[in-house]
């Protein structure tokens, strides 16, 4: 029998909109730079590195960055934690859509 | 979070991981190569018939028009082959199944434009004494619907294959208006330097995105 989804379940790190987006499309890519990312999600300079440095701090993303020539290079890749951690999240949603009903509380 | 947010959630997850994958797949090296191809193409059929008039096939003999009619028949079938044969190796390269949801979705939505492209040339060939005029609307017909079938497939993407659909679009339209005599000026800007241009952009991108 399957318990029902608790809020804790939700990982509020993942949980935010543009950082599920970048752990969403790491996922599938087995690495990005930063202006890939950029271009594929829509967003600012700004608002990538700040969710990609919060990403980068829990430990689910490894940003390398690089030179070339003179231009710095980032590139991002999801860490096996990050991945584990994303597959828990869509197994979570999947857990809600089957269960039906209001199960749990916006953790956001 | 309730079943309707779950869902939308899942949903907005598939949607990018889509387009991640199509950055990762779009066949530059197919690009240049189609384009060279379709350069080729123009420069055989200019040596057949010694004009930049699509129309002037018409002044060649019907088995020379057969033999021209074929050759672009099989630059077309080249163009097909080399973008999945490089789409395909470049999935593989990332462990990305060819077949994958977005290819597919990709694939359909350029397909219908090319069906109607086809449908319409061979209306234009098939008259008993076929029209000068109607064989000049071929070359920009083409350009008009692939650069709409590019652009659809592009909605699904990133910005660069809509930039092509709209360049393509754009480059019809005014080949069809005011440089209708010049087909194969046309179809060697478009569908032969604009492809080499955009497939070394992905190239030159992909290459300045993916290594130190």
């Amino acid at each position: 029998m399957s318990k029902r989804v608790k809020p804790d379940d939700i990982d509020s790190v993942i949980h935010e909109r543009v950082r599920l987006a970048i752990v969403s499309a790491l996922a599938v890519a087995p690495e990005l730079s930063f202006n890939e990312l950029k271009e594929t999600l829509s967003l600012t300079d700004g608002n990538l590195s700040a969710h990609s440095r919060t990403l980068d701090k829990a430990g689910y993303i490894v940003i390398e960055k690089t030179f070339q020539g003179r231009r710095p290079f980032t590139t991002m890749r999801l860490s096996p934690k990050g991945r584990k951690a994303f597959e828990r999240y869509v197994q979570t949603l999947r857990k809600i859509i089957n269960e039906g009903d209001k199960t749990v509380e916006d953790s956001s | 979070m309730n079943r309707d947010e779950a869902q939308a959630r899942m949903s907005e997850i598939q949607r990018i991981m889509e387009r991640a994958t199509l950055w990762t797949l779009l066949p530059g090296t197919a690009a240049v190569l189609g384009g060279l191809l379709v350069l080729v193409g123009c420069g055989v059929s200019y040596s057949m018939f010694r004009s930049l008039d699509f129309a002037a096939m018409l002044n060649m003999p019907v088995n020379k028009q057969v033999t021209f009619c074929l050759m672009w028949f099989l630059i077309g079938v080249a163009g097909v082959v080399l973008e999945a044969v490089f789409t395909s190796r470049a999935a593989k390269r990332q462990g990305i199944s060819p077949t994958a949801r977005s290819a597919r979705v990709a694939a359909f939505s350029i397909t219908p434009s090319v069906v109607v492209a086809m449908v319409l040339t061979v209306k234009f060939l098939m008259h008993t004494y076929p029209k000068p005029e109607e064989i000049r609307y071929i070359v920009p017909v083409w350009m008009m619907l692939y650069g709409t079938g590019v652009y659809t497939a592009g909605l699904f993407s990133i910005r660069p294959p809509r930039v092509l659909g709209i360049v393509f679009i754009a480059m019809g339209i005014v080949a069809l208006i005011a440089f209708e005599n010049y087909g194969l000026v046309s179809a060697a800007l478009s569908f032969g330097m604009l492809h080499i241009i955009f497939g070394l952009y992905i190239l030159r991108k992909q290459r300045q995105d993916r290594a130190p």
